[in-house]
């Protein structure tokens, strides 16, 4: 018995068909949004082998939850809010394990960011692509997870303060707050400033 | 230096949350603030290069390998979250029965002590407490229960939830 060939269906197809219980289907889901949900889970968890767990976890809870799955938004979204939600409870159970990072302690004292220079001139228009994609590689690597959360959030899945307030369990002004001091860190960063010549 | 509001108001301007009654505001305030400007300029390039990064990291494991990971945990899920689907429909009967049987045993058991004559027995054997004999010597009868299903009762796993 040979089994059906997925690679041609569209994935509103796939969804419904998984749905009744065809796992073939969802395999074809996976083949197709494993990469996206991996590289979400290494933006916010920055660590390759915890990032690969938490995809697999969130393909499990994908499956498991397919039956809830409306079709309000597109599969790639809706897979995509399990992993950040996965991402988030992890984060939250590292956090407790250990102490507050330097970040954090500087957004709750005041903020270094509401007194750094404003960089000038734009420090990525000369930058080749491969290098501008470096070093805003290395620049997400040092943010805190709450601010590169906010960024990746905001930037990358263009969700709005409200939404992002409701996903982290945060308020409005906390959301505005960290994306202001994520976006000024990261403009230091990408100028290759340093804090101590900040201050 | 401008104040930490407006530093956030000119954000929120540039993410479009503001209402057009505060953005006419700030628009207001970025004609005639030099530093308000910059600053709006160095958030929206950043912005712009971050719309700009496409992180193209891929899974690093096989498709083949990776599925394989994924359908064994859902196996084994399924397995441990609905075991009884498993299992035949009295199944479920059976923690009831066990009790509803000794109850039974040990009144038939105290009724048949108050008629004259032999009195029949229910005994729970100690080396097998899993197992009950009632005896009626009168009537010859010799009747054994056992709580738990005889050997093959249940079909053979097969081995399709298990883990290696």
């Amino acid at each position: 018995m040979t089994e059906k060939d997925h690679s041609s269906s569209e994935d509103p197809a796939l969804v419904r068909a998984a749905q009744r219980g065809d796992m073939a289907a969802f395999e074809e889901l996976v083949a197709r949004h494993r990469d996206k949900v991996f590289a979400r889970a290494f933006s916010m968890v920055r660590n390759e082998e915890e990032a690969v767990d938490l995809s697999q976890e969130a393909w499990v809870k994908g499956w498991q939850r397919l039956p809830q799955f409306l079709g309000e938004s597109s599969f790639g979204t809706w897979i995509t809010r399990i992993i950040i939600n996965l991402c988030l409870d992890h984060l939250r159970k590292q956090k407790r394990q250990r102490f507050e990072s330097i970040e954090a302690m500087d957004e709750e004292s005041g903020g270094v960011e509401r007194q750094m220079p404003v960089v000038t001139p734009n420090p990525t228009v000369n930058l080749e692509r491969q290098e501008l994609r470096k070093r805003i590689d290395q620049a997400l690597g040092q943010l805190s997870h709450e601010h590169r959360t906010v960024l990746v959030l905001h930037e990358f899945e263009e969700m709005e303060y409200k939404e992002i307030a409701k996903t982290m369990g945060c308020s409005i002004g906390t959301v505005m707050s960290r994306l202001f001091y994520a976006r000024r860190k990261m403009a230091a960063l990408l100028a290759n400033l340093r804090r101590d010549d900040l201050t | 230096m401008i104040d930490y509001d407006l530093q956030l108001k000119l954000q929120a301007h540039l993410d479009g949350e503001l209402s057009p009654a505060e953005a006419r505001g700030i628009q207001a305030r970025l004609a005639r603030d030099p530093e308000a400007r910059a600053l709006l300029a160095e958030l929206t390039a950043t912005t712009a290069a971050l719309a700009d990064f496409e992180d193209g990291r891929r899974l690093p494991e096989s498709r083949e390998f990776f599925w394989s990971k994924i359908e064994r945990e859902i196996h084994r899920d399924a397995s441990s979250a609905s075991p009884s689907a498993a299992l035949p429909w009295w199944a479920g009967w059976r923690r009831w029965l066990v009790p509803i049987g000794t109850a039974a045993m040990v009144a038939l058991a105290g009724l048949m002590a108050t008629r004259p004559g032999l009195a029949p027995e229910a005994e729970a054997e100690l080396a097998d407490p899993g197992a009950f004999t009632y005896r009626d010597y009168t009537a010859r009868t010799t009747l054994v229960w056992l709580s738990y299903p005889a050997e093959k009762e249940f079909p053979a796993d097969d081995g399709s939830d298990t883990m290696d």
